[in-house]
């Protein structure tokens, strides 16, 4: 009985957090993109400290959340300073050249 | 090229292209805090002089074409180059080695176009702004250095790079401050203003400070304990072998540059040894201030497996690369040892 609340739990809390997650990915969508494509965020790994520092920088610069607690969560999670390095995009040189 | 950012773009040169004194158009590193312009027509396009000056001017290109020209061989590195080296990791465009390229710079000094609007003596900094602007109310990127360098002979109002004026690297008129890192640079420059005091917004308070004494690894800096970067340290970057390279028990040519801002390069050293050693590279001729040395070693290998290369540079003013720079909240002026990997394979 313990074991299966246990587990419900953990679903629960999975569940709410996948949920909280695509919040902040559609809230990241919504004020980011305006002003600099996203490549620019996903090269980070940054501290939870270190986003909110970000989130404040840009609210100065005139960013409107209207979600910015799942945005925070969505970037901790998905480019904290835990998570391994992007490998670097590299165009293909002399392509489409004429 | 290193596809950083596409909107704006943030390009940076992967070490390959990195073997010739003048680095290419085409291979040259970009770096852009906002939008770029929309399509400059040169024959339009103005520079104001204004504030504390006793003629205040709209030079057209073709206004500064008719003052003498000069040529300056110098360094571009934007000031957060190898900001993916510092740990713990901070904000901003992961650069490695490669935001950084030697250009052949062309137009009037700077100082002449002064001139020719008469610069009060109360005037102290000049204030420099670009035709980029903001999204939203992103700053505008507007930038104050002071006189003494505004007037320094090697400052250019550059109209061209390598021969050409391309609108990406800034042109019909950008700033050329040789020695000092990228963010003096303004490209695209609009407007020239003589003032008393520094001034510029963002970009110039809190953005491009740096710590007055080093700060513990990974905590902020209160705003006093910041001042503004003028220059850059001496630095000296492996090109080739390529960090994890496979090489044959042969003969190598290990080839880099170095460069170390307002000064000139005196020597570069290399270790094939993880640093227990150290020997002299060749050293190219040009021994300028402002402007990189290549250098190369031929190294032989004489056992396969993993080897660590490095390499340091010291300067004319006898300044020597550190082995660990020191940590700052914005990850400027990385100039750390040079360190890659190679193996080499057995025969």
């Amino acid at each position: 009985m313990r074991i299966s609340i246990l587990l419900l739990s953990a679903a629960a809390a999975w569940g709410a957090d996948q949920a909280v997650l695509e919040r902040g990915q559609k809230e990241e969508q919504r004020q980011c993109l305006a002003c600099h494509s996203l490549r620019l965020i996903h090269s980070q790994r940054l501290s939870r400290a270190a986003w909110t520092r970000e989130l404040d920088k840009m609210a100065g610069w005139g960013t409107k959340y209207t979600d910015r607690e799942a945005l925070l969560e969505y970037l901790v999670a998905s480019f904290g300073d835990d998570k391994p390095l992007p490998q670097p995009s590299v165009s293909d040189d002399g392509r489409g050249k004429k | 090229m290193i596809l950083h950012n596409d909107r704006p773009e943030d390009l940076e040169t992967p070490v390959k292209y990195f073997d010739s004194w003048i680095t290419p158009i085409d291979a040259f590193f970009v770096r852009q805090h906002l939008p770029r312009p929309a399509a400059i027509d040169p024959a339009a396009f103005r520079v104001k002089i204004n504030g504390l000056v006793t003629k205040a001017l709209d030079l057209s290109v073709a206004d500064l074409e008719k003052l003498p020209q000069h040529t300056v061989p110098a360094t571009l590195e934007c000031t957060g180059n190898g900001r993916a080296f510092y740990s713990p990791k901070v904000p901003g465009i992961q650069w490695g080695r490669g935001a950084v390229g030697n250009g052949e710079w062309r137009g009037p000094r700077l100082s002449d176009v002064l001139k020719a609007a008469g610069v009060d003596t109360r005037a102290k900094f000049l204030e420099i702004d670009g035709a980029d602007n903001g999204v939203a109310q992103t700053p505008d990127f507007v930038r104050s250095m002071p006189m003494e360098k505004a007037l320094h002979p090697a400052t250019l109002l550059a109209l061209t790079m390598n021969g050409e004026s391309p609108q990406m690297h800034g042109f019909p008129v950008r700033l050329i401050v040789p020695g000092w890192d990228g963010t003096s640079w303004v490209k695209w420059v609009v407007r020239l203003t003589p003032t008393a005091t520094m001034s510029g917004g963002f970009f110039m308070n809190p953005g491009y400070r740096y710590p007055k004494y080093p700060l513990t690894p990974g905590t902020p800096a209160r705003l006093d304990e910041l001042e503004v970067i003028e220059g850059m340290p001496v630095k000296s970057t492996l090109t080739a072998p390529e960090d994890g390279a496979k090489l044959p028990l042969a003969p190598t040519t290990i080839r880099g540059f170095a460069w170390a801002g307002e000064n000139a390069i005196e020597r570069v050293e290399v270790s094939t040894q993880g640093g227990q050693k150290w020997q002299p590279a060749q050293l190219s001729t040009q021994k300028l201030p402002f402007a990189w040395r290549l250098f190369t070693f031929t190294w032989t290998p004489k056992a396969p497996g993993y080897h660590t290369i490095m390499a340091r540079a010291m300067d004319t003013a006898g300044n020597e690369q550190p082995i660990l720079p020191p940590w700052n909240p914005s990850g400027y002026l990385w100039n750390g040892i040079d360190r890659i990997g190679v193996t080499v394979e057995r025969p």
